[in-house]
């Protein structure tokens, strides 16, 4: 394979994964935790393409294929939270959302 | 004869099974019938077993005879044993003879109470443990015999439980056996430890071998036994629930304490002799405990006022005479003045009922005076008894005292002193019992006696009557079985199994008698001058030495005694270990218990805030810590 | 053969360099989806980045994948959140307000150890199991290959990923009707009082 050897996407893949972690525990807005949980999942996605070419195994590649189609149905499902959140007058901030407190 | 002495056993057992279950399906008076018809069956039985036993040469008579094994660890075996050889069978013809004469003479006693069926239920019950105390071919399954007859002694002490004073009488009663039964169960203990077994034939026969003459072993081993027979048979120092016993209906008076249970540790002693002969100073307690009592008793007696508490200190001075036998190794003798005593106690108790039954439950003799107008029959039967017990020729109980006169004699310096005792034992004897027939039955008939006499054609149901006569002729002809000098029958008897110790001589043998019906004479004497002829020489006597008379009335304060060193310890102990430990250890406990679990649970709450940033920083962190292990395990 | 090596270095060279301005792409935008106060800038970054990571699977010959991740993911999904966030007005989230807590060291340090240890790892395995590439052939990563393996080896997952996208639609239809009938009953409230 030419270019970099797979170790290198995995470590792109690793420190893309701990960003999108970071911003999902620090940022209080529940519109940009979804965008960095995206990021989360584009990492893993990287990780799985990347085994994928170093196997010669397909199957890496479907199973990437199919956390892009979870992820999309997650954003929409969350988007739609959301939506219904500020329809409903509710302050858009994970720290005040603590109803499940017990 | 094996069948018939199981039969024996199990037909008392049969009876309280059958009055239990059929509840108030069956009359009073049928439940009555069914417990005597039992216990009659109990006597034809032994009584044939008696004869097998008879037909046997002297030393094949030991008969054991196991129906199952309870227990088997190893080496060690018991199980439900009887064993048929002389001791156990006179024991059993003594139990289920008189027995069959008390509880046919309760049917008629008890005949007016609400709770018949219970009371001759107990009786049965009685009747049945006594059987397989005396049967039991194991020490352990005789102390399951023992426990049984506490718990039925306790049972009809406390027959009129609405009564506190009978329900109080029942528990002391019963806590004094208990402490009999634990020293009993660790003499067990340590026989089992030292033998390996605890059936008659192996112990008695490893004992010897194994445990030293007079070592400590030994010596706790015979006073384990010694506490568990003073406690059964009422010595001193553990004397003090007999008299309070009398609490109970009259036949069981009768029954259980004079004649069989209270003989039970007199029976002990002979059985397990080999065990006492391996510790002498023991047995030699045994015999001063018993002189001690003879005294005590005899002393105490002279001035209780209650009919029945006066016959029930004759009990103990009469077992005190027993002991003594036993102690000094006369096992024989001993026996005989079980029989007999049985026999004329039961008597009087039996005739004390008559009068208690015609003065419509009352006790006190000093409202008692002039019934032998009255009651012709029953004074007779009563002086029957009261000449037996003083020691009168021909009557039963000259024969046997005086056999444990005469052997006291041949036993050394110990023996010799207890001999001093009993002599004036039996004086003290004579002079208590005569008061007691003087006060009660002679001179004008009292204010109380002429209002509430009442009286039935045959001075009593016939129920009662019959086995009053019946033991009447027992008392007069029951001694004539062994004349000293003579016939020797009930020692040659139980030679076997408990031979004596002493061979009295002839000069003991006649020396005994004479000086024993001197004294009984002197006794008599003094008696109707001091009650006999209404002076008032007893009262002058208390005014000038009061607090002698006060000592005895108050029992020599053994009951204080008792309640200031252990009765009142023990409830304070009990009070405080409530206030200190029960109520902040166990009770404190159960809310501190769930105090900490509801605080722990709190704090476990905290971290369910309910933010989900939260929850996915401790994912994180989760994470990073798994993958640490799965780097470190690879 | 020397023209063929140094076409090969060459292709390596070319490799190489897009290889490193994607992955600077890639890392840049994703600190900045984390770090901008304005959410519209935030997904935009997100757009950027999925579109360095499309041009990382081209170079690791998953052909197919690179083109669904541009045209859905950077496409589809990115349009609907800018349309979300449109429709919000783009809130300010002022995440740094009040300091630096306890909770959000502690997310840094997580993430910090996390990302320590795994590339420990990865640094651990480069030797061995990482440092060869299977031999691929030109079909690998097609769509032709990807159709294949979905419409057999992993039926299921295709037929799962259907089921997963009709609930979607679903919830989300049913999201908005119900946000669009809380608003019609509060306007229609004031009407009945005052009628």
């Amino acid at each position: 394979m030419s270019g970099p050897g797979i170790s290198a996407y995995l470590i792109l893949s690793v420190i893309l994964f701990v960003t999108g972690a970071v911003g999902v525990l620090i940022r209080r807005s529940p519109l940009i935790v979804l965008l960095a949980l995206e990021i989360m999942l584009n990492a893993g996605n990287l990780a799985l393409i990347a085994f994928a070419r170093q196997h010669g195994d397909g199957a890496g590649q479907i199973f990437a294929l199919a956390v892009m189609v979870v992820a999309a149905a997650e954003a929409v499902v969350g988007l739609g939270l959301i939506v219904a959140m500020s329809r409903k007058k509710i302050e858009l901030d994970v720290d005040t959302l603590a109803n499940l407190r017990g | 004869m094996i069948a018939a002495a199981w039969l024996t056993l199990f037909a008392p057992a049969g009876a309280v099974v059958a009055i239990a279950l059929a509840g108030r399906r069956i009359t009073r008076r049928q439940a009555g019938l069914i417990a005597s018809a039992s216990v009659g069956v109990s006597f034809v039985s032994s009584a044939y077993a008696l004869v097998r036993l008879l037909g046997e040469g002297a030393d094949e008579r030991v008969h054991p005879s196991t129906l199952w094994t309870w227990l088997s660890a190893g080496d060690f075996r018991v199980g439900m044993e009887i064993v048929v050889d002389p001791l156990s069978v006179f024991m059993m013809l003594v139990v289920s003879g008189v027995g069959f004469l008390i509880v046919s003479y309760a049917v008629g006693y008890m005949h007016d109470d609400d709770e018949e069926r219970r009371y001759h239920a107990y009786k049965a019950l009685f009747v049945f443990s006594m059987l397989l105390l005396v049967q039991a071919g194991d020490l352990l399954l005789l102390l399951a015999g023992w426990g049984m007859v506490g718990l039925s002694s306790y049972l009809l002490i406390n027959f009129w439980h609405h009564r506190a004073t009978a329900v109080a009488a029942g528990k002391k009663a019963f806590i004094i056996n208990a402490f009999g039964d634990a020293t009993f169960a660790l003499a067990l203990f340590l026989l089992i430890q030292r033998t390996g077994a605890l059936d008659f034939g192996t112990v008695f026969s490893r004992a010897p071998e194994v445990i030293d003459k007079s070592s400590t072993v030994a010596v706790l081993i015979a006073l384990g036994l010694l506490g568990g027979a003073a406690a059964k048979s009422a010595q001193v120092p553990l004397h003090t629930w007999l008299p309070d016993a009398m609490e109970g209906p009259t036949p069981v008076s009768a029954l259980i304490h004079a004649a069989t249970m209270v003989t039970a540790g007199v029976y002990l002693i002979a059985r397990t002799h080999v065990l006492f002969e391996l510790a002498p100073a023991v047995l030699h307690l045994a015999a001063v405990l018993g002189g001690i009592t003879i005294l005590a008793a005899g002393l105490i007696a002279l001035v209780q006022t209650d009919i029945k508490r006066v016959i029930a200190y004759s009990t103990m001075s009469q077992i005190g005479y027993m002991f003594v036998g036993a102690g000094l190794g006369a096992y024989g003798v001993g026996m005989f003045h079980l029989m007999t005593q049985a026999f004329f106690k039961a008597l009087l108790f039996m005739a004390a009922g008559l009068v208690i039954h015609a003065l419509a439950g009352e006790q006190d003799i000093r409202k008692m005076g002039g019934l032998g107008r009255e009651l012709p029959r029953t004074t007779q039967a009563f002086l029957a008894g009261t000449l037996a017990l003083a020691g009168v020729p021909p009557l039963a109980g000259f024969f046997s005292k005086d056999a444990i006169l005469a052997h006291a004699l041949d036993a050394g310096a110990l023996g010799v002193a207890l001999f001093v005792l009993a002599v004036a034992g039996a004086f003290l004897t004579a002079l208590y019992s005569f008061r007691l027939l003087f006060v009660v039955f002679r001179g004008k008939k009292s204010a109380y006696v002429q209002e509430h006499l009442h009286r039935e054609r045959f001075e009593g149901p016939l129920a009662m009557v019959w086995p009053v006569a019946a033991l009447v002729v027992l008392t007069i002809v029951g001694g004539w079985i062994q004349v000293p000098g003579g016939w020797t029958a009930v020692d040659t008897f139980l030679e076997p199994v408990a031979a004596s110790l002493q061979e009295p001589a002839a000069w003991m043998e006649v020396l005994s008698p004479l000086l024993s019906v001197a004294v009984a004479v002197a006794g008599i004497a003094l008696a109707w001058k001091l009650w006999g002829l209404r002076s008032d020489v007893p009262a002058t006597l208390r005014g000038r030495f009061p607090r002698a008379a006060q000592a005895l009335e108050r029992k020599l304060y053994f009951d204080e005694a008792y309640d200031l060193a252990f009765s009142r310890p023990s409830s304070r102990l009990a009070l405080a270990l409530g206030r200190l430990v029960e109520a902040p250890l166990v009770l404190g406990s159960a809310g501190g218990i769930a105090r900490s679990v509801r605080a722990l649970a709190g704090r476990v709450a905290a971290t369910q805030t309910g933010l989900l940033r939260f929850y996915a920083l401790a994912l994180a962190a989760g994470l990073a810590v798994l993958i640490l292990v799965f780097i470190a395990v690879q | 053969m020397t023209g063929a090596v140094l076409a090969s270095t060459a292709g390596d060279v070319f490799t190489w360099i897009v290889w490193v301005v994607a992955a600077l792409a890639l890392l840049t935008s994703g600190l900045a989806v984390v770090l901008f106060t304005n959410p519209f800038y935030s997904a935009l970054a997100l757009v950027l980045n999925l579109g360095s990571l499309a041009v990382l699977y081209l170079l690791l010959s998953a052909e197919f994948v690179a083109a669904a991740q541009v045209l859905v993911y950077a496409g589809a999904v990115m349009v609907m959140f800018l349309f979300v966030i449109a429709y919000l007005g783009g809130r300010a989230d002022a995440p740094w307000a009040g300091g630096p807590s306890v909770t959000k060291l502690a997310a840094i340090v997580a993430g910090g150890a996390i990302l320590v240890e795994v590339v420990v790892a990865i640094g651990l395995a480069a030797g061995g199991p990482l440092s060869t590439a299977a031999q691929i052939g030109n079909a690998f990563g097609s769509p032709k290959e990807i159709g294949r393996l979905f419409l057999s080896d992993h039926l299921l997952a295709f037929e799962v990923t259907s089921i997963i996208l009709l609930v979607a639609a679903v919830g989300g239809v049913i999201l908005g009707a119900a946000a669009r009938r809380d608003e019609k009953s509060a306007a229609d409230q004031p009407k009945a009082v005052e009628g």
